[in-house]
């Protein structure tokens, strides 16, 4: 007994021990993998066990809504990133614990989703500390996705609430801010091969006392940036809309009292969270799965696996990602769970249920299983700041199997919609505008993303980015007006480049970019999707094509409009096809482009990505084919190869007769084409991915996780994945480049040369 | 002085005349065959009172001005010509697409959450109707690739062969430099000659917006050119229709940027929302005159609820990109914000939330409220109204409306009451508390973006359940002074015969007061002033070709502003006129810090980054007396009320038994009456609830205080 409690009493000292002396305060795990809304605190039990007025609460909570849309109106019109200007950003209240209850009503959920982790870090590790604490007037920074965040580009005020002198709410303001000091400019740096190549990697630290930004600090990150006058402008921005937003909710606290805003702020959880789990027992028990292969990791191209299996059983949902890809030791497209998490949150606010409140507790009723370091789940050391590329995918990934699992509802909460394209597809840039202004950023064509075709009707074109509503494209005038790109190109959308289906995705558009007015300047892509389709389509509808980046070099377009413009159209076909500028170097590259630098006049295309189409082609009002024809969104070629409809080329009036034939012939093609299943497996199954092809994740079974580590295949166990060490592109080319002199050489000597 | 105006509603055509010292109001059914019937009617009606025959009334008047939803109803209605589109090589999709976030514009927020259910409005030129035009200038002006005049000439071909009755053109940058969008015409004309039969109209852009942004000006333009024929029409039938009855004066449109002008100096677009907008002038104009300070406007209706704000120092608040129908325009419209909350508003069960949601869905005027025994079934905010006893079944809208309150009853026991656990007056209770204190939220919302406190404002409240809710939604919003104005009921008319004739002229630039980076001050003054003379110009020679002398046209310079590259722009009002040093320079940033920090909150201000003029807009006007407000101010010799016509069993929220509550007409109550709520005032048009704690007051003119006494 004695030596028990001796060794209790020993490991208690060494837990203090190890608790005073600690070195770094990393991420801590307890607080990022626990997605849930925590239990109640000792103030919200004794307010809620005593049962609250829901009418009251409703009130208290209009006037908190009305408080956030005046505070997001204000960081909108206040804003100076691009991200501000055209909607990315958000402001949220969050309860004493840390949970997100509310965001502003045209917020992006998402930003306001991942804060809960830096405040309950704060709270963990700052709030007893000597050398920080939390008093009335402070106010936090954080923009580190390692310790809860999207990316590095998303910055966040934090601030805490305190009524009559105890800590009552947090509140937060987020902007994507672009520019954070990264080793490329506008802060997504696919080239990080380190997370010190990241730029600016704020773990949440106080920035703000007595209610103002201190200006060492200040000064120091406007130091670690490229565009220090957005620094400067939009942490103030961030700080009064919080401000404001504070003042509102005193108000409330004056009003309705302490009770009611610590009641209203839980029962919104509490009330969403019972919601969430009604309609997951509505749907049938059992597993669905879907997959998805991102083909790039913005320096090579490969072919990674993300896996998913979602199991609805009673009231609760798990979602299992195990079998997807391993992380990547120096490529910057892993995440972490804690983001990838909150977007699935964003994913089925979107998507699967738009009409419910706005607030973490969705999530608490679903579990969620990852391998140890795989790309969904990397580890603290692995570069993030693309983890757009898993993230965006997780916006879309939950559609289809809850497209199946929902089909047969009898009550459904919006339309079944087939994925809505998943990449970030827009420019990144950085450089001296035509101002002397240095900046580094993206456009705003990131929020014009095709939506996927739907059960009852075809995808809007470029309707939104997939993690938020009502966002912007912007105005072509506005941005040339302040950056040096000129957009050849603006908006024209992208012929035949879809998912076709019953119901076609909406389309996206061609941007073609090019530059004048500075000595420097340069863009990158961060993409996916230029090999392998990027989005998945459903119920036998196509997904969309693949998109590669397209250049025109070694000219000046400007020069070239002036003396000799006949033949050039704004058109990225008619340009890469017909060629039509003499001297140019035309060439086609997948969309996963570092920075580079871009001479006046030199052109760069891609497009934006449409929607992934719903339901056999065959199925396709013919109709609604002929009107795509007029509006020239596809050609006659697709007219009539993939919906098989005969159309007149002058008049576009259907051949109803004809076009029966031809599809009625189609499908008895299709069942000649067809073979059993048994063929099928017999024809189309291997044992292990091809040798020769660069895959990451699993093949057939879950537990084993292929990769590639340096140039070498390697098999793995699920549950001990390794990270995966890409040899950087350069070298590669240039051992093949070494190789190929070593040929030529010996081809030359047998010559005696 | 005389003056006929009139406000022509989806519903109702409000006219409003001022006759030397008389004042008269009267309304008819808009009759939309033909606007001018409805007009006889409601001129008649007042011409009777007055006992003047119209051509009588209309040879002395010195103006006849008309406020109209026409156009609003034509967009509604998609009544209007097959628009071609010519727009810059690469932009062909710049209208389809609408920025991406048109899907939502115009929508309420639940709506524009659902994207699964995103539907974009039909469209006012289809796809096949827009052409591309072989062109580019860029930011500066400079002529990057020119016209194609060849290209040119088959693409109108091809939009005229598509059957285009109006061709609309809208190039990028042309507001920086016009060449091309006019070299189009001069092609156009050339190939299309205006004097053939079938020639058909051309807009350009850069004459409609004189700002950038290449959708929102594509959409202004787009619109005049649909609503351009309907308006022409309606107006210019209204006009045929005053010449015959006697008038011989041009007739005088209200515009939505507050001010007004001839017919034939009228964009179609400016007339849109005309009607709304000229009660927020008639507030102005209440508020200059009277010295009520700052004030909000709220029009509550059967659908909607308006909400306008009238800031005391001349702050002019506008919306630059006002949504209008489906689509985000680009006109400096006076700000104008409208909530889906009425008397029509249904309200629903919120099962997430266990209470009610009230609107934004209307069950309109047909089928209307359960009570409006039409067919109606979900319950309404009129029926909660009714069932708490605050309206009478048999004198509802002047009698025209006999509701059924066992139909209220019934609509709010079957949807709500279950599921509330609630009795029908509980139910009905909470329905009114809701929305009101949504309707407080959303006032609250609007004037605190705007750097205000409701406490600093009067609320006016008028519209058909305007002063109704109009105590409920002060006691949310914690104001404590209400005034329901004169002639509330034909309040847009009213605001009509009292705006100035007025041209606002704007011009996009690139003027950067203080830069940051160079630590330089601008200093090319006479540019600046070149600009602001020649907008001086144009309006100077919009109002001389509507009769006015030069020497009584009066400016006003309104910059529009930023710290470094925001986005958001505000409205400076200045008193310079030219710039004429660095002292001048230094003023600007000092009046842009100033409303700033009133805005946004003092300490805000981000001068460090530099200050931008992005817009310089002018105002020419010519101030004309009108209608003359007498001093509202309530007596301080209060006159007992007289007997009380009946009394009613009313039911409050707070209050848990019902309050026998006199009821009063607005007849027999003499400016000075004071009563103490709680009470019901009946008028011709509405009622009024005086809610216990507060204080009904007669004023002049038929104007109503009502005065929170309670704590």
């Amino acid at each position: 007994m004695t030596n028990v409690s001796n060794a209790f009493d020993e490991q208690k000292v060494l837990a203090k021990f190890l608790e005073e002396n600690t070195l770094f305060h990393a991420p801590d795990p307890e607080i990022m993998e626990d997605h849930r809304v925590g239990a109640r605190n000792e103030m919200e039990e004794s307010v809620l066990s005593k049962g609250m007025d829901p009418h009251l609460v409703n009130e208290v909570r209009g006037r908190l809504l009305a408080a956030l849309d005046e505070s997001n109106t204000m960081i909108e019109q206040m804003g100076a990133a691009p991200g501000a200007k055209w909607g990315d950003i958000v402001a949220a209240i969050f309860t004493a614990n840390g949970d997100l209850s509310m965001i502003s009503p045209h917020g992006v959920v998402g930003f306001a989703g991942c804060c809960h982790y830096p405040i309950k870090f704060i709270s963990k590790y700052w709030k007893d500390d000597p050398t920080v604490g939390i008093r009335d007037g402070d106010g936090f920074i954080h923009n580190d996705a390692r310790y809860g965040g999207i990316h590095n580009t998303d910055q966040s005020t934090i601030v805490p609430l305190f009524w009559k002198g105890k800590l009552v709410a947090w509140l937060s303001a987020t902007i994507h801010e672009g520019e954070n000091g990264a080793c490329e400019p506008g802060g997504m740096p696919a080239a990080a091969e380190s997370k010190f190549d990241e730029g600016l990697k704020m773990s949440p630290f106080k920035i703000i006392e007595n209610f103002q930004i201190r200006r060492d600090l200040q000064t120091f990150l406007q130091n670690s940036v490229r565009d220090p006058k957005l620094q400067y402008e939009d942490m103030k921005v961030k700080l009064h809309s919080v401000l404001r937003l504070r003042e509102r909710v005193l108000k409330v606290l004056e009003e309705f009292g302490e009770e009611a805003l610590i009641g209203t702020l839980r029962k919104n959880l509490e009330d969403v969270e019972v919601e969430v789990r009604r309609r997951i027992a509505e749907l049938p028990d059992g597993t669905t799965r879907v997959v998805a292969f991102p083909d790039s990791t913005l320096r090579e191209n490969v072919l990674m696996k993300f896996n998913l299996a979602v199991t609805v059983k009673g009231d609760r949902m798990l979602l299992d990602f195990r079998g997807s890809s391993p992380e990547f030791l120096n490529r910057s497209i892993n995440t972490n769970q804690a983001s990838f998490k909150t977007i699935l949150l964003t994913c089925f606010l979107q998507n699967i249920w738009p009409d419910l409140p706005q607030t973490l507790s969705i999530l608490s009723p679903m579990d969620f299983i990852f391998d140890e370091k795989s790309v969904l789940n990397g580890s603290f050391d692995t570069p993030q700041a693309m983890s757009l590329i898993p993230l965006f995918k997780a916006m879309t990934l939950p559609t289809i199997p809850m497209a199946k699992l929902s089909y047969m509802l009898p009550h459904r909460y919006t339309s079944i919609v087939a994925p809505q394209y998943d990449q970030p597809a827009t420019l990144i840039y950085g450089g001296l505008t035509q101002h002397t202004e240095q900046v580094g950023n993206f456009c705003a064509d990131i929020n014009g993303n095709g939506q996927g075709g739907r059960a009852n009707a075809d995808g809007e074109h470029s309707i939104s980015p997939p993690f938020a509503a009502m966002c912007d494209i912007g105005e072509m005038e506005l941005i040339e007006e302040e950056i040096p790109i000129v957009r050849l190109g603006a908006f024209t959308l992208a012929k035949d480049r879809v998912g076709f289906g019953m119901y076609r995705g909406g389309l996206g558009y061609e941007q073609i970019a090019t530059t004048r007015g500075t000595g420097f300047w340069g863009f990158m892509t961060g993409c996916t999707g230029s090999v392998f389709t990027p989005s998945q389509p459903l119920f036998g509808g196509y997904g969309p094509p693949v998109y590669p980046l397209c250049k025109i070099r070694n000219i000046d377009i400007f020069e070239k409009l002036k003396s000799a413009p006949e033949n050039i159209n704004f058109d990225i076909i008619d340009l890469m096809n017909n060629q039509p500028i003499e001297g140019a170097t035309y060439s086609t590259h997948d969309m996963g482009m570092t920075f580079e630098l871009v001479q006046p006049g030199e052109v760069y295309m891609i497009c934006q990505g449409g929607g992934s189409g719903y339901g056999d082609v065959l199925l396709r009002d013919p109709a609604l084919v002929a009107k795509d024809l007029e509006e020239e969104l596809i050609s006659h070629e697709t007219a009539l190869d993939i919906y098989k409809v005969i159309i007149d080329p002058v008049t576009h009036f259907v051949d109803e007769i004809a076009t029966k034939e031809l599809r009625e012939a189609e499908r008895r093609a299709r069942i000649a084409r067809g073979k059993s299943f048994d063929d099928f497996i017999q024809e189309w199954n291997t044992a292990e991915p091809p040798a020769y092809l660069p895959y990451f994740g699993s093949w057939d079974d879950r537990n084993v996780i292929y990769g590639v580590s340096n140039g070498q295949r390697i098999r793995m166990d699920g549950d001990k994945l390794n990270s995966m060490f890409m040899p950087n592109p350069k070298d590669v080319l240039i051992g093949e480049l070494q190789a190929e002199l070593s040929r030529a050489r010996l081809e030359l000597a047998k010559f005696g040369v | 002085m005389k003056r006929v105006s009139v406000d022509i509603g989806g519903t109702f055509t409000d006219c409003f005349v001022a006759w030397g010292g008389k004042y008269l109001q009267s309304k008819a059914l808009t009759t939309h065959q033909n606007l001018a019937l409805g007009f006889n009617e409601a001129l008649a009606n007042a011409c009777a009172e007055l006992d003047v025959t119209v051509p009588e009334l209309l040879s002395q008047v010195d103006s006849v001005r008309y406020a109209t939803t026409l156009g609003t109803n034509a967009l509604i209605e998609r009544k209007g010509p097959r628009l071609g589109l010519l727009t810059t090589m690469g932009f062909r999709s710049s209208v389809p697409l609408a920025r991406a976030r048109g899907y939502g514009a115009g929508l309420d927020q639940k709506q524009q959450l659902d994207v699964p259910n995103a539907k974009r409005p039909d469209p006012i030129v289809p796809i096949p109707m827009i052409k591309e035009v072989r062109e580019r200038v860029d930011y500066e002006g400079d002529v990057v690739l020119v016209l194609d005049e060849e290209d040119l000439r088959s693409k109108i071909r091809e939009l005229v062969d598509k059957g285009a009755e109006v061709l609309v053109v809208v190039l990028a940058n042309s507001v920086v430099n016009p060449e091309h969008e006019l070299r189009i015409r001069e092609i156009f004309l050339d190939e299309y000659p205006g004097h053939m039969l079938g020639a058909i109209p051309m807009l350009l852009s850069h004459q409609i917006v004189g700002r950038k942004g290449e959708y929102v000006r594509a959409m202004s333009t787009i619109m005049d050119g649909f609503l351009h024929q309907v308006m022409y029409h309606g107006l210019g039938t209204l006009e045929l229709n005053l010449r015959a009855s006697g008038y011989d004066k041009p007739m005088l449109v209200n515009h939505n940027s507050g001010g007004m002008a001839q017919l034939n100096s009228t964009d179609a677009l400016q007339t849109v929302h005309s009607g709304p907008v000229s009660g927020i002038a008639a507030c102005e104009h209440l508020a200059a005159s009277t010295g009520l300070g700052n004030v909000v406007a709220t029009d509550m209706g059967g659908t909607s609820f308006d909400i306008g704000l009238v800031a005391e120092g001349g702050v002019k608040h506008y919306d630059f990109n006002p949504v209008i129908e489906r689509w985000m325009v680009s006109v400096p419209m006076v700000h104008l914000v409208t909530l889906g909350a009425g008397g029509g508003s249904i309200c629903t069960y919120d099962p997430v939330y266990q209470t009610i949601a009230v609107g934004p869905r209307s069950a309109g005027s047909d089928p209307g409220p359960a009570c409006y025994d039409r067919g109606g079934l979900e319950p309404t905010v009129t029926d909660a109204d009714l069932i708490l006893g605050y309206l009478d079944p048999q004198n509802y809208a002047g009698g025209h409306i006999k509701l059924n309150p066992r139909r209220a009853k019934n609509a709010i026991e079957e949807s709500l009451c279950d599921d509330l656990d609630m009795e029908v007056l509980e139910a009905a209770k909470l329905i009114k508390r809701t929305v009101d204190g949504q309707m407080a939220n959303g006032i609250a919302t609007e004037l605190r973006t705007r750097g205000y406190e409701p406490e600093d404002f009067t609320v006016l409240a008028y519209g058909g359940n305007g002063p109704l809710h109009a105590c409920g939604i002060a006691n949310a919003l914690g104001a404590r002074k209400i005034l329901a104005p004169p002639f509330s009921s034909v309040f847009s008319a009213v605001g009509a015969g009292s705006t100035a004739q007025m041209h606002l002229h704007e011009m996009n630039t690139w003027t950067v007061l203080f830069n940051a980076n160079m630590k330089s001050f601008f200093n090319d003054y006479d540019g600046f002033n070149r600009n602001v003379e020649e907008l001086e110009r144009r309006g100077r020679e919009d109002l001389v070709r509507q009769g006015f002398a030069p020497e009584d046209i009066s400016y006003r310079l309104e910059l529009d502003m930023r710290y470094g590259n925001q986005r958001v722009q505000t409205a400076v009002v200045t008193d310079l006129h030219r710039l004429a040093g660095q002292h001048d320079v230094l003023k600007l940033i000092d009046q842009f810090d100033k409303r700033y920090g009133e805005r946004f909150g003092e300490g805000s201000q981000a001068t460090e980054a530099g200050v931008r003029i992005n817009t310089i807009r002018v105002c020419s006007f010519v101030n004309q007396p009108g209608i003359a407000f007498q001093n509202l101010v309530p007596s301080s010799d209060h006159l007992p009320p007289p007997a009380p016509v009946g009394q009613r069993a009313c039911h409050y929220v707070g209050y848990a038994e019902p309050i026998h509550t006199p009821i009063y007409d607005e007849a027999a109550l003499l400016p000075g009456t004071l009563i103490e709520g709680p009470a019901v005032v009946v008028t011709k048009a509405t009622t009024y609830l005086v809610e216990p704690g507060w204080r009904y007051q007669a004023a002049a003119m038929g104007a109503v205080w009502f005065t929170r006494v309670s704590q």
